[in-house]
């Protein structure tokens, strides 16, 4: 047991200080000695993720670390998703769609959310960056996704969001949608009609789950 | 109740009280207005402008609307036309609701100082307007022949010029012309083809103007075409910088304002036809004999200035109307010229490259060189050209506007009070600093400061850098015991470089966390362009750098080789050639095969987007690094190994 916690700890600080081979590993380490892959992903590198958010947050860690934690949190993920149970994989926090609007071309913010948001359990579906306006709809319906994730890095191209959120509303009302990205505030958010944005990818992921289990809420007493 | 009010052009933005004036939000935010009568409403120099709209990068919507109504006062101060273009007293205007103020040239203490002087060119004359100079037979019964088939046999006979058509308000002015002058004309003939002005008796003087339209610059050079003389320059602030600081946000306006680009073009139009009389008046001559205007610019620029609309630029996959050359006359824009003057507008690359680089290669010629050149054109927007005579690639890249002191807490343009140059004890961690606008250092003299300009927030950067203030990673290391280092607002870390008693704003000027971070974004963008470039080249070393922009003659350059602005490279093969674009411009403006040339070269060029790299994400989270996370820098490891652990 003391094992088993002393990995999970030394993995967390692999990711904070963004040591990749170290990482692999704690992981490798972990699968051999047979505990639960579930666990080291929750309890080992997305709580190590968790830290690099708040130190994001404080200032003390810029864009490179993050990008560098990510790196080392996905070669964890790699090695350690193959072996996750069965019963496990269904169990999902919510369906997400993400990605950077049409005649953009930056997605360095939005690879940021979409890793907090595959950490924290969620099931993603990322349209990649310069997409078309309908394919977001097209996606939400194909997906019954939960949230849809616009970002927009130029004040350019942010109108491009207005239009997709008019598009997402008229087919699925009940659909959350945050947008986020360099001109974006919360100003933008009421003038848009979205229903949130976040300062940064871990107050998105606040946000989002948030608004996830909101409309959770809702689906539940609708059925009942 | 708290209002947001914006500053342009400086920038300077703020959270102010219901019911102030104008006048004291601009004192609270440090931005200065003239008021000669100390805000009694006497004087009439404190005039402001207001922008109505939504400006989407500060998320502002201002209007007239969220002022106190117009004063008595105020009308008997605001000329006709003032009023209707939203003007207003400083000092008598009380702030209701958010608003967007643009300060006038003429209203602004210490104007700014614009570092675009001509530099010496060396270019064979050879300008498409020359002038010729005939005397025509006087017409009798027996040789009634009309006035202009007259003109055109002499200008036969006397030059055998063959071919010729004329401008149509040339043609208007000839029969008055020709018998003002006895029948003795000079005869200006653009591109050896067209008449575009007669004038009487002999006049060997050939007017031309080359613009060099910046994103926040403007610069003109009144030249002797026949000579290649600069007879005067002239310069001011883009009077665009009201709708936007940098091209993204100009874009912006024209697509969410339905007369958006028709304001922002007039806007540019007056700017230059300002410099036009600015100019005739220097130099004692009239705009009627300007016969030939050259103009550069940026993409987004070029399509602003041409009335053309410049949404496509602004998205990917960054179209720009035309890439060639063209000729306008200067009639069609309405800029103040001979009726029958052309404007050439030099080609442009694809995205934000326009005309304005390639007014740097024309000047440059890098496709002539065997020595790669690595050609970085700082500014709002970093353009980048890399090769030789093999290749030439280009890219551009969004730098923004922290190396022009804008985004930077204490960041101020370069003007008098502009902290330009610093030196950072690493033992004691104690600075010394120089203003633009004195000639002593901070330890000699008080310095007066209030605030720090782009090349200030280089060097400042380096310097801390340097001391061991800040890691290569940017962050600040809190552990040294200096009471300059501390946490400042929002308990972010910041270095004091200037206490409040040394300076004209009566508060610290400091450099916190975030201005770091923006800088660092800044540079990581220009390493990355020239990295990816090179990879693209296939070089890993350039044999020289070039920085051209009238900031590149600025910065130093051994702090931005630290900070990482650019590859390492010998600092021997590191040259400043200032405002290269506008030397481009005078030179098409002195030799029209230059303008053949400009076309071909720019077909050439290959435009790289750097954001759809493969690379681009891990190149530029190493970027961001001082002075590189992984790139050695043999030519400065010296500087490197002194760092304090």
């Amino acid at each position: 047991m003391a094992e088993k916690e002393q990995l999970l700890e030394e993995m967390r600080k692999a990711v904070i200080e963004f040591d990749e081979d170290r990482v692999k590993e704690l992981a490798n380490r972990w699968i051999e000695l047979g505990y639960d892959a579930n666990e080291a992903i929750f309890e080992g590198l997305a709580a190590g993720m968790e830290v690099v958010g708040e130190l994001f947050a404080k200032n003390e860690y810029f864009v490179p670390e993050v990008l560098m934690c990510a790196d080392a949190l996905y070669a964890g993920l790699d090695i350690l998703r193959p072996h996750i149970k069965a019963e496990d994989k269904t169990e999902t926090k919510g369906v997400v769609v993400i990605g950077t609007v049409e005649g953009d071309v930056h997605d360095i913010g939005k690879n940021l959310v979409k890793l907090m948001f595959e950490v924290a359990g969620f099931e993603v579906h990322d349209l990649g960056k310069d997409v078309p306006l309908e394919k977001f709809v097209e996606e939400q319906l194909r997906t019954d996704a939960d949230l849809v994730c616009l970002s927009a890095m130029m004040t350019t191209t942010m109108p491009g969001m207005k239009k997709v959120i008019e598009m997402l509303r008229e087919r699925n009302p009940n659909v959350k949608i945050m947008i986020g990205g360099a001109p974006v505030s919360e100003k933008t958010v009421e003038m848009y009609g979205a229903d949130a944005t976040g300062k940064d990818a871990a107050s998105a992921l606040e946000e989002a789950i948030k608004m996830v289990s909101s409309l959770r809420e809702m689906k539940r007493r609708k059925e009942i | 109740m708290r209002h947001r009010v914006i500053f342009q052009p400086s920038g300077r933005r703020g959270e102010v009280e219901d019911g102030k004036t104008l006048r004291e939000a601009a004192i609270e935010l440090g931005v200065g207005i003239e008021q000669v009568c100390g805000g009694n409403r006497v004087c009439g120099k404190c005039k402001v402008q207001i922008q109505e709209g939504y400006f989407a990068k500060f998320d502002v919507r201002s209007s007239m609307k969220n002022l106190s109504p117009m004063s008595e006062e105020e009308l008997r101060h605001l000329k006709d036309g003032e009023v209707e273009n939203n003007f207003r007293l400083a000092c008598a205007a009380r702030i209701h609701g958010d608003v967007l103020v643009f300060v006038p040239e003429e209203s602004r203490v210490g104007g700014q100082i614009v570092r675009k002087a001509a530099g010496e060119i060396s270019v064979e004359l050879d300008p498409a307007v020359r002038k010729y100079y005939v005397e025509l037979p006087r017409p009798s019964l027996e040789d009634p022949e009309g006035d202009y088939e007259r003109l055109l046999r002499a200008l036969k006979e006397q030059h055998g010029l063959e071919n010729l058509s004329i401008d149509y308000p040339a043609l208007k002015a000839l029969p008055q012309v020709l018998r003002e002058g006895k029948w003795k004309v000079t005869v200006a003939v653009w591109q050896g083809r067209e008449i575009i002005k007669v004038e009487p008796g002999y006049n060997e003087r050939t007017l031309g103007i080359a613009f060099d339209v910046g994103t926040t610059t403007v610069v003109g050079y009144l030249t002797d075409i026949s000579t290649g003389e600069v007879l005067a320059i002239d310069s001011m602030m883009n009077p665009q910088v009201s709708f936007g600081e940098d091209v993204m946000a100009r874009i912006t306006y024209a697509m969410e304002h339905e007369d958006g680009l028709r304001r922002m073009h007039e806007a540019i139009i007056g700017g230059i036809n300002k410099i036009v009389s600015n100019l005739c008046e220097k130099a004692k001559v009239s705009s009627d004999e300007i016969l030939e205007l050259v103009l550069v610019g940026n993409t987004a620029m070029h399509h602003i200035y041409l009335n053309i609309y410049p949404e496509y630029l602004g998205v990917s996959p960054f179209t720009p109307a035309l890439h060639r050359s063209i000729d306008v006359k200067a009639r069609d824009l309405k800029i103040k010229a001979a009726p029958g003057a052309n404007v050439h507008v030099l080609p442009i690359e694809a995205g934000f490259v326009g005309a304005d680089n390639m007014g740097v290669v024309v000047a440059l010629e890098p496709e002539k060189k065997d020595e790669v050149h690595l050609i970085i054109d700082i500014g709002t927007n970093g353009e980048i050209v890399l090769g030789n005579k093999e290749k030439l690639l280009s890219t551009s890249c969004a730098t923004g506007p922290a190396f022009e002191g804008a985004q930077i807490t204490h960041g101020m343009r370069a003007a008098p009070g502009a902290i330009e140059r610093v030196r950072i004890d690493p033992e004691t961690k104690e600075p010394r600093y120089k203003v633009i606008g004195k000639e002593e250092w901070s330890d000699e003299v008080k310095s007066e400061a209030r605030g720090i300009c782009g090349s200030g927030i280089i060097e400042v950067v380096a310097e801390m850098f340097k001391a061991g203030i800040i890691k290569n990673s940017g962050v600040f290391n809190m552990k040294l015991e200096t009471p300059r280092l501390r946490r400042g607002e929002n308990n972010q870390p910041e270095y004091v470089l200037a206490w409040a008693e040394e300076t004209a704003i009566g508060k610290d000027i400091t450099v916190t966390q975030s201005d770091v971070r923006a800088v660092q974004l800044a540079k990581g963008a220009l390493y990355t362009g020239c990295k990816i470039l090179m990879k693209r080249y296939g070089v890993s070393e350039v044999d020289r750098v070039v920085l051209a922009g009238a900031f590149g003659s600025y910065i130093d350059k051994e702090a931005s080789m630290v900070i990482g602005m650019f590859p390492d490279c010998d600092l021997s093969k590191v040259v400043a050639v200032g405002n290269a674009a506008g030397d481009g411009a005078r030179i098409a403006l002195l030799n029209r095969r230059k303008r053949e040339e400009a076309n071909r070269v720019a077909r050439r060029i290959k435009y790289i987007e750097l954001t759809v790299d493969p690379d681009f994400q891990t190149e530029f989270m190493q970027a961001m690094y001082f002075p590189h996370m992984k790139d050695k820098f043999p030519h400065i490891q010296h500087i490197l190994d002194r760092i304090p652990k």
